[in-house]
């Protein structure tokens, strides 16, 4: 079965290549047989690559250690289900696991438009196979081949780094890789509508789905990680301004930078080139991400090993796409004019401008912020970097300001904004922001930054809530429908818009949860079993936590497990007893560090956080010597993480109500025009007044 | 003169996104340097004592010491090339499970008068930390 | 095994090799129930028309603001109408309107209605009621003259 994946990932690569060739042969002469031998084969590509994976797959399941890729990631007692994710857990694999959501993602665009779309097909075959050739070379040429067999057999493998058993490592890579793989799709439209000339705004209308879906993964991956290095890493944070980290960040930018100005386009013609410049600027992000991680050019806790010759492939690559699509971008600028001006200064048209300049803006920043170090070196020779205070400057600032507009852009009229137009719709929200920010203080809430936060968020949902009423009620007018019923058709009828707003209100919970990080409360102790500690937390509540004692569990050997020592704390809230927490030292027997495992306890406002620093004697306690007992415990408190997952939920939630598809044809494409209004019964047209 | 406020809006908002960069590099920038450098650099000037920096160096196996209850963790490190260039690093938070007596580890803060690296962050790092090397399995 | 490897070889040559040796085509022209971009223009100028009809009943917009908006996106929307028909013509399709239940396309019905009765003005682009002799919004007299 290996050996058969080894040979199909070999021959996917001439498959490939001869696709690449006949879909831009094809297209250029406009045969019909070529391009649909093309279209055929970015099937077979994908079918290679999926035998491919399996057989990846059944030597981690037949512990075939002869392979390099499966001595080094596992072992014979690792857990099936990890020997399954093996697939992705290291950067062979995980370069041909992206190569086969690439596939599955050309595939699915080749198939949903075998009917349609049809003069853009040659070219989008042509470079998706053009991607998929690149990463076929990547695996096979520079010595990340994931069938490399060592010149032994290993006895048993070297297994899992015990931080990668975690179920949230096991869904965050994929997660992340759907929504760079996916992107590649409109990045291909793009082009195609550049190669072809066809650049109305039709291939606009075509990605817009793409986008939002590869966007939707992109955000989810990035949360997920977020959570796991929450739970896992053992010091309560969520996002450290790593290098590999900050590459996730870079396309999801540009990418939600795009979401927000193709609506320019679609409406008034304008910000043509900008907005192709944006499709090729993420699919280069999306690359990037990846050549990042691979080359281990700069220092990370995600990276691979350091790889050269990765990185000068990567290199060539990401420059000669970036080349090429500039000189078609020129040579295509007649057709990219702007068909209108905007009118004013104070106008939607103008809040999705500054959006967009903000996103690219902090976009360049962490980008610059990332690089820093590989400049300083190339430049003066001298490295120098710049941490998390650096991107915490120059984000938060940008941050707060993209925050208000999401609460401009939806009430602040098209065209031009008239004072009246401004007064109407802004006097309500900005006196809601201004209560809360009053009502935080008098509260005690003295941080000034994230007051501001805060303040600007009760304004933007407060926006966000009176279109919903608004709308609600005039649709209840107008039908004569219950207000439940209205409330159903008003976001059912217009989803784009109405998911959007969801999306906004998810964005803006997850910034008030960020918020609340300048309120986590960090306390250590030293304790005995029967010492008890109080922690008050900023929202008033009391924790008394007594430490039990320390149980100790030696493994057999199963999963890998060495020992465990566990420090059993139970909790007492507000005075009312709250269950027991455990937190944990492990150590694996593939590994010679101890592993922390954290015990959490959340609520909606905050959660506890327990981390075991250190035992005092862990061989004494490992021998049950009842005087070895003693522990540091570090107790954290941190106020409104639980609002960062619940705003990722309502994420998803509106983005799947914007993606969700309409029955009909014709009206579906009517959807991706435009806005749809909610469809009141216009009055006669002139008669409303 | 409508799109001359635009125009002055746009570039306002690339000027400001500029400054913050600008003033958040000069600001928050540390120099990385190995012991060996971080030496050098305080022997030619002093002042450079008072400047966070950034340095990477290997722990030296055996002189891990934790002060119990305060969470202070202290250990040596020397220069990965010059193991003789040695200091003593003071840690006060929870050590990354990463971090052993074998480790290579990053470092940032301050070298103080007396000689000991205050670190605010560290970071441990080695090559084989989520892959191992191919002949390391040649055992 | 090796088989097995002759096996996928050969279906995915002849998977790929086929089209060209047998000629099969795969269609490289638009289909016909693909909107144009005439059809798409003129669907965003009617439903920005909607929408600050919506944004006038939810009482986001007051009344001048409004009829400004109105007159200015009806006008637009005719132009694209115009565009849109010409488009149709020139390629010798004549108009059909696939469903009676779309609500755009009585939309459409209505204003193409209203260009033909001559109420939209010809001056502001105002879509007057009908029986009007002036133009609520300007005061240009209607008469006759529909939209040239």
């Amino acid at each position: 079965m290996t050996v058969l994946g080894e040979f199909a990932l070999w021959i996917s690569l001439p498959v490939a290549l001869w696709g690449m060739f006949l879909g831009f042969a094809g297209g250029r002469t406009q045969r019909g047989d070529l391009v649909l031998s093309a279209e055929r084969s970015i099937y077979a590509v994908f079918l290679l690559h999926v035998v491919a994976s399996l057989g990846i797959v059944a030597a981690f399941l037949g512990d075939k250690f002869q392979y390099w890729y499966v001595a080094s990631y596992s072992n014979r007692e690792l857990e099936l289900f990890y020997k399954i994710t093996g697939l992705w857990a290291g950067q062979r694999g995980s370069l041909l696991f992206w190569a086969l959501l690439l596939g599955f993602f050309a595939s699915v665009a080749v198939f949903t438009n075998r009917n349609k779309n049809r003069e853009f097909m040659p070219y989008v075959a042509g470079v998706l196979q053009t991607v998929l050739a690149f990463f076929v070379v990547v695996l096979l040429f520079a010595q990340v081949n994931p069938f490399e067999r060592l010149d032994f057999i290993p006895a048993n493998g070297q297994g899992l780094n015990p931080q990668l058993q975690n179920y949230w490592m096991t869904i965050h890579p994929p997660t992340l890789y759907l929504g760079f793989t996916a992107f590649t799709v409109p990045f291909a439209f793009a082009v195609s509508a550049l190669l072809s000339g066809r650049l109305d705004a039709r291939w606009i209308q075509l990605t817009r789905k793409w986008i939002l879906t590869s966007w939707l993964f992109l955000s989810v991956g990035i949360v997920f990680g977020m959570r796991w290095a929450y739970e896992e890493l053992g010091w309560g944070g969520y996002w450290f301004w790593d290098p590999v980290e900050n590459a996730s960040l870079l396309p999801w930018l540009t990418a939600t930078a795009f979401l927000h100005s193709i609506q320019i386009q679609e409406k008034r013609g304008m910000l043509k080139v900008w907005n192709m410049s944006l499709v090729l600027m993420t699919f280069l992000l999306t690359i990037f991400a990846t050549f990042l991680t691979r080359a281990g050019l700069i220092e990370s806790v995600h990276t691979f090993a350091q790889n050269l010759q990765i990185a000068y492939i990567f290199l060539g690559f990401m420059g000669s796409v970036l080349a090429l699509c500039a000189v078609l971008i020129v040579y295509r600028l007649p057709q990219l004019q702007s068909e209108n001006q905007i009118e004013s200064f104070v106008s939607r048209e103008s809040a999705f401008l500054f959006n967009n300049l903000l996103f690219v803006g902090a976009a360049f920043a962490v980008m610059w912020g990332t690089l820093f170090p590989l400049i300083t070196e190339g430049v003066t020779g001298q490295e120098i970097s710049v941490g998390p205070p650096f991107f915490e400057r120059v984000n938060f600032p940008i941050g707060l300001a993209l925050l208000t507009l999401v609460g401009i852009g939806p009430v602040i009229a098209w065209r031009r904004a008239t004072k009246k137009n401004l007064q109407r719709n802004f006097s309500t929200p900005v006196v809601a922001g201004l209560v809360v920010a009053a009502a935080l203080w008098f509260a005690g809430a003295r941080h000034g930054l994230a007051l501001v936060t805060w303040s600007i968020s009760a304004f933007v949902l407060t926006v966000i809530a009176t279109e919903f009423w608004k709308g609600t009620k005039a649709r209840a007018r107008i039908e004569g429908e219950g207000f439940l019923l209205a409330f159903f058709h008003l976001v059912t009828r217009n989803r784009r818009r109405w998911g959007g707003y969801i999306v906004h209100v998810g964005f803006v919970i997850m910034v008030m949860g960020f918020a609340g990080a300048a309120y986590n409360v960090d306390t250590r102790h030293h304790m005995m079993p029967g010492d008890v500690v109080e922690v008050a937390s900023p929202l008033g509540h009391t924790y008394a936590l007594t430490y039990e004692g320390l149980s100790v569990s030696m493994g057999q050997g199963q999963r890998n497990l060495l020992w465990q020592v566990i420090a059993t704390v139970s909790v007492v809230a507000d005075g009312e007893p709250a269950g027991i927490l455990n937190t944990e030292k492990r150590r694996y027997v593939t590994s010679e560090q101890d592993m922390t495992e954290v015990g959490i306890r959340s609520t909606a406002m905050e959660d506890l956080y327990l981390i075991l620093s250190a035992v005092d004697d862990t061989r004494g306690a490992l021998s049950a010597d009842s005087s070895a007992q003693g522990i540091d415990l570090q107790v954290l408190i941190k106020p409104l993480v639980g609002w960062i997952w619940f705003g990722c939920v309502m994420l998803v939630i509106g983005t799947f109500v914007a993606l969700w598809p309409s029955a009909d044809r014709r009206r579906a494409a009517a959807e991706t025009d435009a806005d749809q209004a909610p469809d009141p019964r216009p009055t006669p047209i002139g008669s409303a007044g | 003169m409508k799109h001359g406020r635009f125009m002055v809006g746009l570039v306002g908002v690339a000027a400001v996104v500029t400054y913050l960069v600008w003033t958040g590099v000069s600001s928050t920038m540390v120099y990385y340097l190995t012991p060996v450098e971080l030496m050098e650099r305080i022997e030619e000037d002093p002042s450079f004592r008072d400047l966070g920096v950034k340095v990477s160096g290997k722990v030296v196996p055996g002189t891990y010491d934790r002060v119990e209850g305060q969470l202070l963790h202290r250990f040596d490190v020397h220069d990965l090339e010059d193991e003789s260039v040695t200091f003593t690093v003071e840690w006060r938070d929870a050590l990354p499970d990463t971090f052993t007596e074998e480790v290579e580890v990053v470092l940032e803060g301050r070298l103080n008068e007396a000689g000991t690296f205050e670190a605010t962050t560290l970071l441990t790092k080695c090559g084989s930390r989520f892959e191992a090397a191919p002949e390391d399995l040649a055992r | 095994m090796l088989l097995g490897v002759a096996l996928i070889s050969a279906a995915v040559i002849i998977f790929i090799v086929q089209p060209v040796v047998k000629g099969l085509h795969a269609s490289l022209e638009r289909e016909d129930d693909e909107l144009t971009d005439t059809e798409a223009r003129k669907r965003v100028a009617l439903l920005a028309l909607r929408d600050v009809e919506y944004d006038f009943l939810a009482g986001k917009l007051d009344e001048e603001d409004y009829r400004a908006m109105k007159s200015e996106l009806t006008a637009e929307a005719l132009a694209a109408l115009e565009a849109d028909e010409a488009a149709r013509a020139a390629v010798g399709v004549t108009t059909v309107e696939s469903s009676a239940t779309d609500d755009l396309e009585s939309e459409i019905a209505r204003i193409r209605e209203h260009i033909r009765s001559g109420l939209v003005c010809s001056s502001c682009g105002y879509a007057n009621d009908e029986g009007s002799r002036f133009c609520s919004s300007c005061g240009t007299a209607l008469g006759d003259r529909a939209v040239g």
